[in-house]
């Protein structure tokens, strides 16, 4: 631990300023009027600039590069404002940047669809209803138990220590993950022109498929990663009774959420 | 065929595992019901990215596709977690979550003792809703040892 420390400095600043600038931003025991949330923003971002810098060079090009840089910065930052913003509508709103950023970043890792997927589900469906029941439910603004927080400490050294255990192992040198050769299995290729005697005592066995997991989430020239046509041979090939599950359990999610909300009744809101 | 897994990799993978601990963090401090939920929808961001990333340092689009299941089942529990927080409201007019921390089991202190606690909710907003069993056996030469 101590050689990682030494040899990535500023990712250690940088968690602590992070760390710092979240409990500063943290909504607090009593008002918190007298602190600033300018400094606290100031220090978080100064954090995660510095978080960043120490995950190495990287060897993409610019515009890669300043994508990354905007895109995970505008993740973490509005996480960060978002978990510390009095007003849950405000909340609510970073949390729908830090899920445009993150977007952005399935972007980077080819994944457009899921980009496109998430944009829709997250910005068309939760953070609408979550926005509409906010409103519906606070009316008169903010309520008083948003202006306190629970637990502010543990929970943060917690969190830090386990974000900070993840980049050592992450960052580690020599590294403690392996590379993974990928090797196409090949089945042993009959010798051509060579006949095989059936033995009629014995039963006879089909060829067997070649032993490659979810051969067809491969990429390949044709559908390489990421692609529509990759990921849908992945999804309805390989994972096929898992849609059909995916489909049920959204059926059966659906009538649950029917059946607690409450009936009209009973009385509206 | 190698695998790309260099510093870009690395660094999303930290990104991912920060949107996780940020969503952890405020699922914990908050007391605000939706914010918790929506805290719960930034740790599954977190997952999701770091399975996108895993899919392409493996270069196959498994990791892709097990997002797509992720993202089914948080839009399954955002819909959930809506009409119970509207339940809930219903019988507290408040989002408060301090007000339920009467559903805790009966042997945990409740919490944050420094604090005053807000006025519960009354006894008869818990009618309906299941209470936890007490688990467990209470060892013997108690006073719950039958």
């Amino acid at each position: 631990m101590n050689s990682w420390m030494q040899q990535h400095p500023a990712t250690v600043l940088g968690l602590v300023l992070w760390a710092i600038g979240l409990l500063w931003l943290m909504p607090g025991r009593k008002s918190g009027a007298s602190r600033t949330p300018r400094t606290g923003v100031l220090i978080a971002v100064a954090g995660l600039l510095s978080f960043f810098a120490g995950c190495g060079k990287s060897n993409s090009d610019l515009a890669s590069e300043v994508m990354f840089w905007v895109f995970a910065t505008g993740a973490l930052g509005g996480g960060v404002l978002m978990i510390s913003s009095r007003n849950p509508v405000y909340g609510a709103l970073w949390f729908a940047i830090a899920t445009l950023c993150t977007c952005g970043l399935f972007m980077l890792q080819s994944a457009p669809f899921l980009a496109a997927a998430t944009i829709i589900v997250y910005a068309g469906a939760v953070i609408v209803t979550f926005l509409f029941v906010i409103m519906l439910a606070q009316q008169s603004g903010a309520a008083g138990y948003d202006q306190r927080s629970q637990q502010v400490w543990p929970a943060s050294l917690g969190a830090f220590v386990f974000l900070g255990s993840m980049a050592m192992v992450l960052q580690s040198d020599p590294p403690r993950y392996e590379r993974v050769e990928i090797v196409a299995a090949e089945t042993p290729a009959e010798q051509p022109g060579t006949m095989v005697a059936l033995d009629p005592t014995k039963p006879v066995i089909a060829p067997q498929p070649p032993a490659i997991p979810n051969f067809l989430s491969r990429a390949d020239s044709k559908a390489p990663v990421g692609s529509m046509k990759g990921l849908g041979r992945s999804l309805f090939g390989d994972y096929l009774f898992a849609v059909e599950l995916a489909g049920t359990l959204l059926l059966v999610a659906s009538i649950g959420a029917i059946a607690i909300a409450p009936r009209r009744e009973e009385g509206a809101l | 065929m190698s695998v790309p897994f260099g510093p870009e990799e690395i660094r999303i993978l930290l990104v991912a595992a920060g949107l996780f601990v940020l969503g952890a963090i405020g699922f914990v401090t908050r007391r605000n019901l939706i914010l918790l939920v929506l805290s719960a929808e930034l740790m599954l961001h977190g997952v999701s990215l770091s399975l996108v990333t895993f899919g392409k340092i493996h270069q196959n689009s498994e990791g892709q596709a097990f997002t797509i299941f992720v993202l089914t089942v948080a839009a399954c529990e955002a819909g959930l977690a809506l009409s119970l927080v509207l339940s809930l409201y219903r019988k507290s007019h408040s989002l408060d979550i301090r007000l339920w921390s009467e559903l805790r089991e009966s042997d945990v202190n409740p919490p944050d003792q420094g604090e005053s606690l807000p006025a519960a909710v009354s006894t008869s907003a818990y009618d309906g809703i299941p209470k936890l069993t007490p688990a467990g056996v209470a060892p013997v030469g108690t006073a719950g040892h039958p």
